[in-house]
């Protein structure tokens, strides 16, 4: 009988943690809230930090606390900074554009039952697990204005006249990087989507094509907004690896020629580690997290909201 | 689910971002020599920039010939890539992992801007205890006392200049070596017209395109005023020199180098030398090696000074400096004074430089190409000092692109000086 009268103790605690079920979490989520705030928000924040300081980088010279000097420094006096934003958003808007729906006509194709299927998948999908800097190392070579397959196949049909100097032309050397970006991207693109694909019922589709719904409305109608959740996922990376871009273009032209290709991360990073004025390395990434959290946070509370209604 | 992955796309944002603020990687390896007694051991830290297979050996086996010669002393020798190394230096200055020694570039803008920092130690009770001025001699000496006092030990000595395939120098029809830039541009005409690229070079690699550019700078601005704006104690705005050199630039770009020189590093371009597809290659003397390594014939190259009409050769130095702060810096010059002894500089006459910084050392006699060097310095009035080393590191950086861009019609060549000047006022 006692088992089945609750002690006033075990009724109060039991009432205690439906109260306060923040407090009662804490202890768990401690530990990832300091490696949080340790290797990430810190080094944000330190970030931040540094765009108001004018620093050599010497830790035998302290930093001076300068205000928006190298934000003023930045908007007037930069002659780099406002060709790296133009190039990062192209490159976000071109990202958006191109592979997002080139990786999803393939995910369509490929999620028919067809001959090769997973060879088909495999092959799109490898170049996604190359490092970064080898894809540049191999795209240097294609491009490569003597030898290159590129210019070579141009010769070779009779269209020597396009070749082109496709890394040396500071008119195309951001969008030749990009097909290298295209090439690398579209498979990892391919396989969220591939993997969305699974998730719409086959029902509806059934039902949309026993009510006359011809491929189109049947797309758009019942599998674009089935896959809603994974097109949020889908434009949020690519936002995220466009704005981030970095390796690639390093290793294919270091931002150049003439910071034609510059971008903003690549900016950054080369103002801090190889010009060695970290405040404006800072003052470059702090205007990078702005446009970020600008371009990130309202899609993604658009979109999260929607998923709740 | 769906929440999951949004959030897990946030995470890498905030990830991504973070990241911005930092970066760099070395590459890390150590050689040592026996430790004998641990009570007694003392430990050389030293800081190098990467060497190749050859030079490892062989600072592997000084390394191990003075540890043996004083036990008790380990030496350890850290590489990294040329960025990693100038970041590294930067970091550890003021704390306790700062090296006893590191390898620097000599120049005003790189070795010059860690004096100013306190990183060196004044070498001058070393050099009167070693008598190390008789070692090295003037010329080499100019650049480790150009700061005051003695800082660094010199270690290479680099000339550069234009080396040149005299196969296709006859094939064109170029009986003489240029010795005036005049003679220099009619010999570049010659090849064109001969259906032979007259210059190979690579302009993913600022720097290489950078060092016809500074040879043409000291051409038409004399050595004095060179020398003026080099160090920004002089305009690079409304110098008539100064225009006249990016014009000329432009002029070598357009008419002169190989097709698709901008897309292209120093490695491609070397290739188009190596291949007798160019003529010209204006490099250092580390090149004889390069030259030997990949098969040319070593009789039909030869090497001579760009035509300034100043008489002074492009080139630099390259040394160990003590740091100030080590407390074996007896150690240190003793281990400095091994490495560049005549005895030892023999031994490794050729691995590090075509010249030895030691005067009693002749160039290694297996490349021919190196036998070349000691008359090429000794007719030199003087030296002009690569740009990238005289300047900072954040005005090279905008030097390089003003370069590039006058190279890609994107600012025009009497424009380049003045906006250099303007991005020197803006930024100090």
């Amino acid at each position: 009988m006692r088992s089945h009268v609750p002690s006033n103790q075990h009724r109060r605690r039991s009432h205690g943690i439906h109260r306060h079920p923040v407090l009662s979490s804490i202890p768990y989520l401690f530990p990832a809230a300091v490696l949080y705030g340790v290797f990430l928000l810190f080094p944000m924040i330190q970030s931040v930090w540094l765009s108001f300081q004018k620093w050599n980088g010497f830790r035998t010279s302290a930093p001076e606390f300068v205000g928006f000097a190298n934000y003023v420094r930045l908007f007037t006096a930069d002659p780099v900074f406002w060709r790296a934003t133009r190039n990062s958003v192209i490159w976000v808007v071109l990202s958006l554009a191109v592979p997002m729906v080139l990786s999803f006509v393939l995910a369509l194709g490929l999620n028919r039952q067809m001959a090769g299927r997973n060879l088909f998948r495999s092959v799109i999908y490898i170049p996604a697990v190359f490092a970064s800097i080898t894809v540049a190392a191999m795209w240097k070579w294609i491009y490569n204005p003597q030898y290159g397959i590129v210019n070579e196949t141009l010769r070779a049909i009779g269209r020597g006249a396009w070749a082109e100097q496709w890394l040396g032309n500071p008119k195309i050397a951001l969008y030749s990087i990009f097909v290298a970006s295209i090439w690398q991207g579209v498979g990892f693109n391919m396989v969220l989507f591939l993997a969305g694909l699974q998730q719409v019922p086959h029902e509806l589709v059934e039902a949309a094509k026993i009510d006359g719904a011809n491929a189109w409305q049947r797309l758009t109608a019942v599998t674009l907004p089935a896959l809603r959740p994974t097109l949020v996922v889908v434009i949020i990376l690519t936002i995220i690896s466009s704005l981030k871009v970095f390796d690639l273009v390093l290793g294919m032209t270091g931002g150049g020629p003439a910071q034609a290709s510059q971008v903003l991360a690549l900016w950054s990073y080369q103002q801090s580690f190889s010009n060695h004025v970290f405040g404006m390395g800072g003052a470059v990434a702090t205007v990078l997290l702005i446009l970020s959290l600008a371009l990130v946070v309202p899609y993604l509370t658009w979109s999260l909201r929607g998923e709740e209604d | 689910m769906n929440k999951k992955l949004a959030i897990a796309a946030a995470a890498a944002l905030a990830v991504g971002l973070a990241g911005c603020g930092t970066g760099g990687q070395s590459d890390v390896s150590t050689s040592g020599g026996a430790t004998v007694g641990a009570a007694t051991s003392v430990e050389l830290k030293v800081w190098s920039i990467e060497l190749s297979d050859n030079e490892k050996a062989a600072m592997d086996e000084l390394v191990s010939e003075f540890t043996t010669a004083n036990p008790g002393v380990t030496i350890t020798i850290e590489q990294r890539a040329t960025d990693p190394h100038k970041e590294a230096l930067r970091l550890a200055l003021g704390t306790p992992s700062f090296p006893d020694i590191y390898w620097y570039w000599e120049g005003p803008g790189l070795g010059g801007e860690l004096v100013g920092q306190g990183a060196s130690l004044d070498l001058t009770p070393y050099y009167q205890q070693y008598g190390w001025d008789a070692r090295f001699g003037d010329s080499v000496l100019a650049n480790i006392t150009q700061y005051g006092g003695y800082h660094g030990v010199p270690w290479t000595i680099q000339g550069e200049a234009l080396f040149y395939n005299k196969t296709l120098f006859d094939t064109a029809g170029i009986t003489k070596v240029p010795t005036t830039y005049a003679e220099l541009v009619d010999a570049a005409d010659k090849l064109k017209a001969a259906g032979i690229t007259p210059f190979a070079t690579g302009g993913t690699v600022n720097w290489y395109v950078m060092r016809l550019l500074d040879s043409l700078i000291e051409t038409t601005c004399g050595a004095g005023l060179a020398d003026q704006i080099n160090t920004l104690k002089a305009s690079w705005a409304g110098q008539t020199c100064v225009n006249d050199s990016f014009t000329e630039l432009k002029k070598w770009a357009d008419n002169y180098f190989n097709d698709g020189y901008m897309s292209i590093d120093d490695t491609q371009s070397n290739e188009l030398f190596y291949t007798g597809e160019a003529a010209m290659a204006l490099q250092g003397s580390w090149f004889d090696s390069d030259v030997k390594d990949n098969g040319m014939d070593l009789g039909a190259v030869g090497v001579f000074t760009f035509p300034t009409g100043t008489g002074r050769l492009y080139g630099f130095g390259e040394g160990y400096y003590v740091s100030a702060t080590t407390d074996k810096a007896d150690l240190a010059a003793k281990w400095l004074d091994f490495i560049t002894s005549t005895d030892k500089q023999k031994q490794t006459a050729g691995m590090f430089g075509a010249l030895s910084v030691n005067q009693a050392v002749q160039p290694d006699a297996t490349n021919p190409l190196n036998q070349l060097w000691p008359a090429i310095f000794s007719n030199a009035t003087g030296m002009y000092l690569n740009n990238d080393q005289n300047l900072t590191l954040a005005n090279t950086t905008e030097y390089w692109r003003i370069q590039n861009a006058v190279l890609t019609g994107e600012i025009a060549p009497n424009d380049a000086g003045a906006q250099f000047q303007k991005f020197i006022d803006a930024n100090g």
